[in-house]
């Protein structure tokens, strides 16, 4: 081989640019410059990198995942509190008349609870709840708790957290629509 | 004897005979592919078979492809270039050979156990230990063989095609060896040594790394002989070639934490993931515009030659896929594309168009000079290479709107963002159902072109000749010694001392703390400018260093050597020494009971993880759905970790408990019962299996090596303590008028899964593994 000095060969057609003296099994190479755009795009990413790191882990400016998605939780949770503290059992029962909330209900119901419950809430894997046992309290405050928070040790899940207050309220209007509202509660029926 | 001329004859055989086996491995694996993507769309085709499962057949058709289909393409394009460019017949053809039909054994080997349920359970390493030893004994015949061949060589300087084969043999050898580290419990199961987020990070330094140094980096060198061979023309530019090689290898290793963004891993992996990552995408395209570049003065051939439209159109998709990583290496681009389609799109951008196309445009280069008579049919040739490109932009197109469909879904809020909008899995899953379809017709369009490939190849060799390649050479003098580099003049040269300078700093600026990270940016700083000041008088001397380099493969070697396995020792090894009570934040998991650990390796058997992950990201909407966000102590014990990389179901690292065992047993049997729309395999087996109880004693024995701190149990022990936990879920069955005897695999099955998410608070001690 000869040393990167000397001068390299005649290109194959004039006005190429030059052709490196080696070639293997035929194969020739150019040695050319190195597109701008290429070479700014590296150093580009290399200066990302140092600025990213700095903030990252350096400038004590960033917040780590951990905190960031307490912090987050935290909202989630109060808004959830503040949404909560407006179902009583006059207002489930009223809503449980309400056709719009009953169907909206019956949609989610058929989707996340018919599993266990079935579809025409006879039970199954889970109780029955057109029957008139409430194994954890007949008071529709006490059926959003259950919905909400679940009972873990019956293999019931909490969907307040999945579902969200709206849709498990609705869930409950339509679970109640199946059930008579006591006497002393006077509603208007359409 | 150095003006003596000698008459060589390639070892152009074993070429034939790798390139006749990556057509069948091909059809193979493409085939498997298309089964899989139909059992995604019609769950029947799951033919509750335990061996057609999805769970086991997925990872059969990812090894099939990558290891039987592109490591058999390899191996051909490797061994011709290699003949050639160096001038001398493969060293030994006994090697040879046993390197052929050891890889055929290997892979026949995994064909069978892998429907079968032997595995260790983690991506593209599934393959049980005997086989792991297998595969590295024949990679090292590979070694010997090509090195030996090096050693023999007539042409003194190395090729940019010979660089990227060595990479490829050292840096496969040092990810297979570590990733596949493991203590058996039999002659076909293993627990990997490492466990939880060591096991993660491992993983996909070797999972990454295998798309670099398997898929890439020899694909690459085969670019680099064939392409300008069919083109004839000159490649583009020698010096791009230095740099984007150089470059490549060092970058390459760092970027393996982005398969594991927003997840438990610790944040300073993350970010040296992500930044790495967005590093790689200009070395990458550097060997793109070789390739492309190489074309200028010979694009009017595409009309009329196959072979190079192949070859453009297969580093085009390199260029694509290449650009795709690194912006799904963005944290919050991965935050919408991970756990979806998206990736799976990715990764077949890459396969299908640069992996196939390669070794499709190779094989119709090779095979009439191998068999010594023309193509059989152009016309088909083009016909394959349109059915191919329609397949893949059908299949691509159709991944990317299913998976930014389905990651938009699920991570989409109302009400103030306090709330999922769609809180049912299965809605998101059947809301892609049609761009599954549309997936699996474009994956059997690119299969169609295959076997018209495979037609073509048939008629063209069929009564033909098989014909060895010749050449006349002078038989080369030894290179002079002080042309070749020694010991010292490889490692203490301008190049390289800059690169470990910048290094060095490099990491004590990141690692260092306040003081020394000052010490840190200055140093890398002033070592920059000294090295572009050195380059810019005396870079004839970087030049001139590189030239003798070239002619020095051991030293080369060397070198290589040291630029892939920086990374991984940055990275690796602080996770994995440090103790094990420290890798943990504020949580650590309780060892599983021995029935709970029966019922994981059910789990592992059965592939779960190809479709359910068990970590839920610290991003709200995860949460949301699946529960607080896992912390690293959480999966300490497990060996092998089960993060997973797809959600074709739902996260289950918090499914313990949520349901009852009623619903489990339920769901197992008929997944739609309790699922309506889910496309689940049923697993009508759990039911009639008994629990392998007698090797549980020997797996705890293996799990307390790997210092689980499970207390000591005679296997009487182990007998009482399965049947007591056998008997409270059969007990809460029975209350649900669900019947089953205790020792069947559903019952052990069922308190795995009940046990997920259960885990001790301790005091948090993160300190330890902050830089």
């Amino acid at each position: 081989m000869k040393s990167p000095d000397a001068p390299p060969p005649a290109s194959p057609t004039p006005g190429e640019d030059p052709l490196r003296p080696h070639t293997y099994d035929g194969i020739q190479e150019y040695d050319k410059r190195l597109p701008n755009w290429w070479l700014l795009t590296f150093y580009a990413t290399i200066v990302f990198w140092i600025g990213y790191w700095m903030y990252f882990q350096q400038s004590g400016l960033s917040t780590s995942d951990g905190a960031k998605i307490d912090q987050h939780l935290a909202q989630v949770e109060a808004q959830k509190l503040a949404a909560n503290a407006a179902f009583d059992d006059a207002s489930l029962w009223k809503m449980s008349r309400n056709a719009v909330f009953v169907d909206a209900g019956r949609a989610t119901f058929n989707a996340t609870c018919a599993s266990c419950h079935h579809a025409t809430l006879i039970g199954g894997i889970g109780p029955s709840l057109v029957d008139a046992v409430w194994v954890h309290g007949a008071q529709p405050t006490q059926m959003l708790k259950v919905v909400n928070e679940g009972v873990l040790t019956k293999g019931m899940p909490a969907w307040g957290p999945i579902l969200g207050p709206r849709k498990v309220s609705e869930v409950l209007a339509f679970i109640l629509s199946h059930h008579t509202p006591p006497a002393d509660l006077a509603l208007a029926t359409k | 004897m150095s003006d003596q001329k000698i008459s060589i004859t390639y070892n152009d055989r074993v070429v034939r005979q790798f390139l006749l086996a990556t057509m069948l491995w091909g059809i193979v694996g493409m085939l498997v592919g298309v089964l899989v993507a139909s059992q995604l769309n019609f769950w029947r085709l799951n033919f509750n078979l335990p061996w057609l499962t999805f769970g086991r057949l997925r990872p059969l058709h990812t090894n099939a492809v990558i290891f039987a289909f592109v490591g058999n393409m390899m191996f051909a394009g490797v061994y011709y270039s290699t003949q050639r460019l160096v001038k001398a017949r493969l060293a030994s053809d006994f090697l040879s050979s046993l390197h052929f039909w050891g890889w055929q054994a290997i892979i026949v080997a995994a064909a069978i156990t892998l429907p079968l349920g032997f595995t260790r359970g983690k991506e593209y390493a599934e393959l049980i230990w005997p086989i792991n030893i297998a595969v590295a004994l024949i990679w090292v015949v590979f070694a010997v063989n090509f090195f030996w061949t090096l050693a023999r060589r007539n042409e003194p300087s190395l090729y940019v095609a010979i660089w990227f084969y060595i990479a490829t043999i050292i840096t496969v050898a040092m990810l297979y060896i570590v990733n596949h580290l493991s203590i058996p419990t039999s002659l076909l199961h293993s627990y990997p040594v490492f466990g939880g987020v060591q096991d993660a990070l491992v993983q996909w330094w070797y999972g990454h790394n295998a798309v670099a140094f398997f898929l890439t980096t020899p694909i690459l060198g085969i670019m680099y002989y064939f392409l300008p061979k069919a083109a004839e023309r000159p490649v583009y530019s020698y010096r791009l070639s230095v740099i984007h090689f150089w470059s490549l290898v060092f970058v390459y290793i760092w970027a393996g934490p982005h398969h594991l963004l927003n997840t438990a891993l610790p944040n300073w992996l993350q970010v040296l993931g992500m930044t790495f990552s967005l590093m790689l995408w200009a070395p990458s395209w550097g060997g793109m515009l070789n390739g492309l570049l190489t074309l200028r003065g010979a694009w009017h051939k595409l009309r009329t030659d196959p072979v190079l439209k192949f070859f453009a159109a297969a580093v085009t998709f390199y260029g694509m896929a290449t650009f795709e990583g690194p912006l799904l290496s963005i944290k919050s681009v991965n935050a919408l594309a991970h756990y979806s389609d998206w990736i799976i799109g990715h990764v077949h951008s890459g396969a299908l168009g640069w992996n196939g196309f390669m070794a499709a445009g190779m094989i119709y280069w090779l095979l009439p000079r191998l068999w010594n008579r023309p193509l059989h049919s152009v016309g088909l040739a083009n016909l394959h290479f349109w059915l191919g490109t329609v397949g893949i932009l059908l299949y691509v197109a159709a991944m990317w709107t299913s998976g930014i469909t389905q990651g938009l879904m699920l991570n989409a809020t109302t009400e103030g963002g306090s709330v999922l909008a769609y809180p049912n899995f299965l809605d998101t899953l059947n809301t892609i159902r049609p761009m599954m379809l549309m997936r699996l017709i474009g994956g059997g369009l690119y299969l169609v072109g295959f076997l018209i490939m495979a037609y073509n190849l048939v008629r063209t060799i069929r009564g033909a000749q098989p014909v060895d390649g010749t050449i006349e050479v002078f038989a080369r003098s030894a290179v002079p010694q002080e042309e070749r580099l020694g010991a010292a003049t490889t490692l203490f040269n301008p190049p390289v001392v800059f690169s470990a300078l910048g290094t060095l700093f490099a990491c004590v600026w990141m690692f260092g703390g306040p003081g020394l990270q000052i010490v840190g940016l200055f140093g890398g700083a002033i070592s920059a400018i000294l090295a572009v000041a050195h380059f810019a008088t005396r870079g004839t001397r970087w030049a001139g260093w590189h030239e003798r380099l070239l002619v020095s493969a051991a030293s080369f070697t060397v070198l290589t050597f040291v630029a892939v396995a920086a990374g991984g020792l940055i990275q690796i090894i602080p996770t994995v020494v440090v103790n094990k009570a420290q890798n943990m934040e504020d949580r650590i998991a309780t060892p599983y009971t021995p029935l709970e650990l029966a019922g994981r390796d059910i789990y592992v058997r059965e592939g779960c993880y190809n479709c359910h992950s068990q970590m839920i990201r610290t991003m709200v909407p995860d949460v949301l759905r699946y529960g607080d966000y896992s912390r690293m102590g959480e999966s300490l014990f497990d060996h092998p970790f089960q993060w997973g990389s797809r959600r074709s179901g739902p996260d289950l690292a918090r499914v313990g408990g949520k349901y009852n065992a009623a619903w489990h047993f339920v769901h197992m049997a008929d997944p739609r019962a309790t699922s309506p729309g889910s496309n689940m395999p049923a697993y009508p087996w759990l039911y009639t299996n008994r629990t392998d109880v007698a090797s549980l004693y020997g797996k705890l024995n293996v799990q307390r090596m790997l210092a689980v701190p499970y207390p000591a149990m005679s296997p009487a022990d182990v007998q009482a303590s399965v049947e007591a936990q056998a008997k409270t879920i059969t007990d809460e069955l029975k209350a649900t008028q669900q019947l089953t005897a205790p020792d069947r695999e559903i019952v052990a099955l069922i308190a795995y899964l009940q046990r997920l998410g259960k885990y001790e608070t301790v005091a948090p001690r993160t300190a330890a593994l902050q830089p």
